[in-house]
């Protein structure tokens, strides 16, 4: 079961919008996934509520520091995702969360103040991996993106590819449908149209297939 | 838009991998989030007897074997006094 923990302590980074777009194509693509949701906003489970969820996916909330690793352990079975969405702030919980994870996923908007903040969980995610003397793997995703790259996002894109951090392309674009999936719940083939359709569903797809080409450790 | 999945998952390269779960080995995790402000911030759970809800008071002068009779009442069921006054109340209510 390969554990993708979703995590930055920047607010609203667009990590809830990742993990249901990751959970609902991978769901899609024929996995089971289960959606641990970390986060005492419940956004996940807000999103669960709001429609039908789709095949394939189970939500669990509530699920605190105590509770973390042996939940994990529990989930535990081939053939499966775990994708585990936490709130945005520095807590114990989310390194214990990344402490488990086979990928952490680090959901970023391209400015400066949200890469100063995201960088946070890439230098505890180096400090972890000393501490457990494994290698964790770990990304950055680009998020709410706009068609023509600000010179801000050029900026941090070489800075973070300088410092050897894996960007996953292509980033999440800003799209209506992307955001309405917590108006709707459900998935983008379940929503009423919202905007262009069609590419936000390419986007999310391709999103997905690079993350799932890191978990059973395809190329870059 | 198409409803067939755009790329095809291999279920059999979803494997588990072992992660290490020692006490000793979150006790450093632990540590180095420390290190870098990932601190507790759970609310701590209440511990010991819930407030009570009997918040609301009335002021009754009894006569003192009235008193007596509510107190022993009380003290045999193992509840407070307000709850003997609560029953009276919905009995007169429905009388
Ligand atoms: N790619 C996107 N396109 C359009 N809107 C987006 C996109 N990603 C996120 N949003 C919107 O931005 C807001 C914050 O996103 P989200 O809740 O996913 O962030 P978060 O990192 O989970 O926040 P928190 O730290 O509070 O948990 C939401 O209103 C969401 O709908
Ligand atoms: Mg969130």
């Amino acid at each position: 079961m390969p554990i993708v923990t979703v995590a930055s302590p920047k607010g609203g980074a667009g990590k809830s919008t990742a993990s249901i777009i990751l959970a609902t194509e991978l769901a899609h693509a024929g996995a089971e996934v289960t959606i641990l949701d970390c986060d005492p906003n419940r956004s996940i489970s807000i999103w669960a509520d709001r429609g039908t969820l789709p095949p394939r996916i189970n939500v669990r909330s509530d699920v605190g520091e105590s509770e973390i690793v042996k939940t994990l352990k529990q989930q535990d079975a081939d053939g499966r995702v775990v994708i585990v969405d936490l709130e945005g702030v520095a807590s114990r919980l989310v390194s214990r969360a990344i402490s488990q994870a086979d990928l952490v996923l680090t959901p970023m908007r391209a400015t400066t103040l949200d890469a100063t903040i995201g960088v946070r969980a890439l230098a505890l995610i180096e400090e972890e991996e000393e501490a457990l003397g494994r290698a964790i793997r770990h990304a950055v995703v680009f998020t709410m993106t706009r068609a023509i790259k600000s010179k801000q996002h050029t900026a941090i894109e070489k800075s973070l590819r300088g410092q050897g951090v894996d960007i996953i392309t292509p980033p999440l674009m800003e799209r209506a449908a992307f955001s309405a999936l917590f108006e709707f719940g459900g998935d983008l083939r379940t929503m009423p149209v919202q905007g262009k359709m069609e590419p936000a569903a390419e986007n999310a797809s391709a999103f997905a297939q690079a993350v799932y080409n890191r978990l059973v450790g395809k190329g870059l | 838009m198409s409803d067939k999945p755009t790329f095809s998952i291999d279920l059999d390269s979803l494997k588990t991998r072992r992660k290490d779960t020692t006490p000793e080995s979150q006790g450093r995790v632990d540590a180095a989030g420390e290190q870098h402000g990932f601190v507790n911030r759970e609310p701590n759970r209440k511990r010991g007897r819930q407030p009570s809800p009997r918040v609301g008071q009335v002021h009754a002068k009894v006569m003192p074997n009235v008193a007596d009779e509510i107190a022993d009442e009380a003290k045999r069921r193992g509840v407070q006094q307000g709850v003997i006054i609560e029953e009276a109340w919905v009995l007169y209510k429905n009388r």
